[in-house]
């Protein structure tokens, strides 16, 4: 009613002001407001396999989880000595880093400045401290029921899977910790192994595949797509094996979760992307458009 | 205005006279301290009055009249009482009568300008001289309700108490004394009995002085720098006994020297530490005649090294239950065998050395036993020390216990940081988050696995250990307190209190006695003695202080980080 009468008084025009008086309610709007309605402006377009390409980064890390567990698995049955372990680690840690800088002809370690002398201090280190603390290690955890020991590795497992950083922009991502409680759910499951030789090749194994691994899948995919690629589906398919030799339904689980995670959930976010409806106009918190630079001078 | 008039309840009797005191003009009252007889001579009063003025600083003068009209005759006296105001000019002018047979007394004023045109009223106070005279008034601290107003109070009331006390000089004359003027008041009972006392104070002047020489003596060795390096003076600020020592050296000098106390509260502080002295002195060669009968040191001698042997084949026992599985605990086997066997070779060691000093005990105690005759204090705090000396065994494990947990904690909580990507920035006193290298990581996360799993073995060494500490520190802390009861109890103070307790008052009370219209108001002065609690409170002796200076909640905050506790810190070390 009082916006009808006060419309109805001609000549004084609403305007969107609040520095001058005007002869309307608080609340007063007029036809002109839904104007500015905008929709779905900041959505994206996806192209189907580009998203399959990207989730490869989830399916590598599923991977590295089920191979460490598989060949924890196998060092608890005997299956595996850790001298092989060893001595087949570091083989392929050697020809990772040679790859490492075949990939970009030396480019990213010109531009990170690092000398090959620290990286052989860092794998002094690691193998050194590994040598040395793996009898403790391997009492550490004595008293300790293993299904405890079961229970936090599995926690610790799945904190590493949700915090690694797969390339969003996120705040929940941290590498530091999601590597921190790889190696801690690694000391953890190596703890349980019969003898010191085998917790000290395991916790080796942990590193190589937690830290250095992913360092180099990184490289690949930025340097050569296709490569990187390839390199997915031998990585998924060894993992797969690997589980097939303990257990099928666990084999076929971790495949149809592979499938889902690569396959079904890029096409779930194409299809679920058209149903969007994102509403923008004047009621939204300001932004400042202005360029910020020239006040961080 | 009401005209109060503080009046000697033992004038009440005295033959008629003149009215001798102080008047208060701020509050409009008369303290009057005796009664003047006839006959005088007025120029012979005066310079009387002037005399005792000039001794006792307090502005005397004739106040009034006084008529106790039992012999004379009234009609006369009247007129008399009238043509003395003329002489002694005083104003206002006083007369105080007291009819036969008559429990009301008359008081009339005579104003030669009279101010002020209505009639003023008269309040009699009567009041105890004698106890008056000795009884200090403390005034009450209240803060809290109408201070102001009981401030005021206890000034006015302070300022009689004040002019009573002064004029002791005027009480102390004999009573057989023929002076030229005869007055009443209250009397001391003489000296004729306290020939002992004179002959103790002629004695106690060579005595105080030689006493004063050998303790400057004995502080002056102690003070020298032989004893001031560093082995020897953390020793001394550890046992207790030479704190209890040079505390009672210090009062020994605070009663001999032969300064006089200025004040009332040196003078009770200085007869407070004499009778805690005495008494302590007397309850330690009791217990001194107790020990050196029957034999009774050997006796106590032959039953500590059992006692020792005891207590430590309890803690290997308990050492042994903890290397096994205790309560269930899940304990890391590895540490628990390396620590449980470190704790038992210390136990062998403590156990070694006692046997080795058993054939001495017996003697060293005969000797620290005559130390008693210092004082029943001193004992004590040579029984803390010896049992300080006794459980050295259980502090060295406790201090063992606590810096390896302390060490894991501080460890636990800085890797705790790294793990979650952070690090402590100590030029802000915050958490900032920080990248680390691959390396710095991994054996950050190794140690802190490390450090976590140990955890529990080394926490549960290190509980069981501080609760043995904190049962020593609590025996010890009893007889700190019961030392430090005996050193800090005014008991002159006390004893004071309970005899004469109108000596230490606190208020006063009045009592009314007549009262009836047309005739003056009559009160009874009685003095509220202090209460006991206000009496410890005010006159308790300053003692070095024991205690822990910690709050009960940064005493348990310290015992989770298991930084070390001292119980025995004292006031003027630093905490750090």
């Amino acid at each position: 009613m009082v916006c009808a009468q006060v419309e109805a008084s001609p000549g004084k025009c609403w305007q969107k002001v609040l520095y001058e008086r005007q002869p309307f309610p608080d609340n007063y709007v007029d036809h002109r407001f839904l104007e500015e309605l905008r929709k779905n402006i900041y959505a994206r377009k996806y192209q189907y396999w580009a998203v399959v390409f990207e989730s490869g980064v989830v399916i590598q890390q599923l991977c590295s989880v089920c191979v460490f567990v598989v060949i924890w698995w196998y060092m608890d049955d005997g299956l595996l000595t850790p001298q092989w372990l060893f001595g087949s680690g570091l083989a392929s840690s050697l020809i990772g880093y040679v790859l490492f800088d075949v990939i970009d002809l030396g480019v990213g370690r010109k531009q990170s400045g690092r000398t090959r002398w620290a990286d052989l201090k860092s794998t002094l280190v690691f193998i050194a401290f590994t040598y040395g603390f793996s009898p403790v290690l391997k009492t550490l955890t004595e008293s300790i029921s293993t299904d405890t020991i079961y229970a936090m590795s599995v926690l610790m497992l799945l904190g590493h899977l949700i915090f690694f950083d797969y390339g969003a922009n996120a705040a929940i991502v941290s590498s530091t910790l999601s590597l921190n409680m790889a190696i801690f759910a690694s000391v953890c499951l190596a703890s349980r192994l019969p003898r010191s030789l085998h917790t000290f090749a395991m916790v080796t194994f942990a590193i190589q595949m937690f830290a250095l691994w992913p360092m180099l899948q990184k490289k690949l995919k930025a340097r050569t797509p296709r490569c990187y690629v390839g390199v997915t589906l031998l990585f998924a398919l060894s993992a797969l094996t690997g589980l097939l030799t303990i257990s099928g339904v666990a084999a076929l689980l971790f495949a149809l979760l592979l499938v889902s995670i690569s396959c079904l959930c890029p096409y779930c976010l194409i299809r679920l992307q058209l149903l969007k409806d994102n509403i923008h106009g004047p009621w939204d918190e300001a932004e400042i458009k202005d360029d910020l630079s020239r006040f961080l001078m | 205005m009401v005209l109060k008039v503080f009046f000697p309840s033992c004038c009440a009797t005295a033959e008629s006279g003149l009215l001798v005191g102080r008047w208060i003009p701020e509050q409009n009252s008369a303290v009057v301290l005796a009664v003047v007889h006839f006959p005088f001579i007025p120029g012979q009063v005066k310079q009387y009055l002037s005399e005792v003025q000039r001794v006792t600083q307090i502005n005397m003068c004739v106040l009034g009249s006084w008529s106790n009209s039992k012999q004379e005759k009234e009609e006369v006296l009247d007129k008399f009482l009238e043509d003395l105001s003329t002489i002694f000019s005083h104003e206002p002018w006083i007369q105080l009568s007291k009819e036969r047979d008559s429990k009301f007394w008359s008081c009339c004023i005579f104003q030669k300008y009279p101010s002020s045109p209505k009639e003023d009223e008269f309040i009699l106070v009567y009041y105890d001289q004698r106890k008056v005279m000795l009884s200090q008034l403390h005034p009450t601290d209240n803060l809290t309700t109408s201070a102001d107003h009981k401030g005021n109070d206890a000034s006015k009331l302070g300022a009689v108490f004040d002019t009573v006390a002064k004029s002791k000089v005027l009480f102390m004359t004999d009573r057989y004394d023929d002076g030229p003027i005869k007055l009443t008041h209250w009397q001391s009972e003489g000296v004729e009995a306290s020939i002992i006392v004179e002959l103790m104070k002629q004695a106690s002047v060579p005595v105080c002085m030689l006493l004063t020489f050998l303790l400057s003596l004995v502080s002056s060795v102690c003070k020298s720098r032989v004893l001031k390096f560093w082995p020897l003076s953390f020793i001394w600020s550890k046992l207790s006994t030479c704190e209890q020592l040079g505390h009672r050296l210090e009062h020994l000098q605070i009663i001999s020297s032969n300064r006089k106390a200025q004040n009332q509260t040196q003078l009770m502080r200085k007869a407070n530490i004499f009778v805690s002295l005495l008494i302590d002195m007397a309850l330690g060669i009791l217990l001194m005649s107790w020990l050196y009968r029957e034999n009774r040191i050997g006796q106590l001698a032959d039953t500590l090294i059992p006692v020792a042997d005891h207590i430590a084949k309890e803690l290997q026992d308990l050492l042994q239950w903890l290397m096994g599985v205790p309560a269930g605990l899940k304990m890391n086997r590895a540490l628990d065998q390396v620590l449980g066997r470190f704790f038992l070779y210390h136990i062998h060691l403590w156990i070694s050395y006692i046997h080795l000093m058993s054939p001495f005990i017996e003697m060293i105690l005969w000797y620290v036993g005559l130390s008693a005759c210092l004082g029943l204090t001193v004992a004590l705090s040579i029984l803390s020390d010896i049992i300080a000396l006794l459980t050295f065994h259980i502090y060295c494990f406790y201090v063992y216990g606590a810096r390896l947990y302390c060490l894991k904690i501080y460890g636990l909580s800085s890797l705790w940081r790294l793990f979650r990507g952070k690090k402590w920035n100590v030029l802000r006193q915050r958490v900032d988050s920080c990248s680390y290298d691959l390396d710095q990581l991994f054996i950050g996360t190794l140690l802190f696995t490390i450090l976590l799993f140990l955890l529990p073995t080394t926490a549960l060494y290190y509980l069981v250990f501080t609760l043995l500490r904190l049962l020593v520190v609590v025996v010890q802390g009893l007889i700190h307190l019961l030392v430090d009861l005996i050193d800090s109890l005014p008991l002159y103070s006390v004893i004071l209190r309970l005899c004469r307790s109108y000596r230490l008052a606190a208020s006063v009370k009045f009592r009314v006695l007549e009262q009836k219209a047309g005739k003056p108001l009559r009160l009874l002065m009685q003095i509220n003695p202090l209460s006991y609690g206000s009496v410890v409170q005010t006159y308790r002796l300053t003692t070095y202080a024991c205690y822990p200076k910690d709050s009960w909640s940064s005493l348990c905050k310290k015992l989770f980080v298991g930084e070390l506790i001292y119980p025995w810190k004292h006031k003027g070390e630093k905490q750090d």
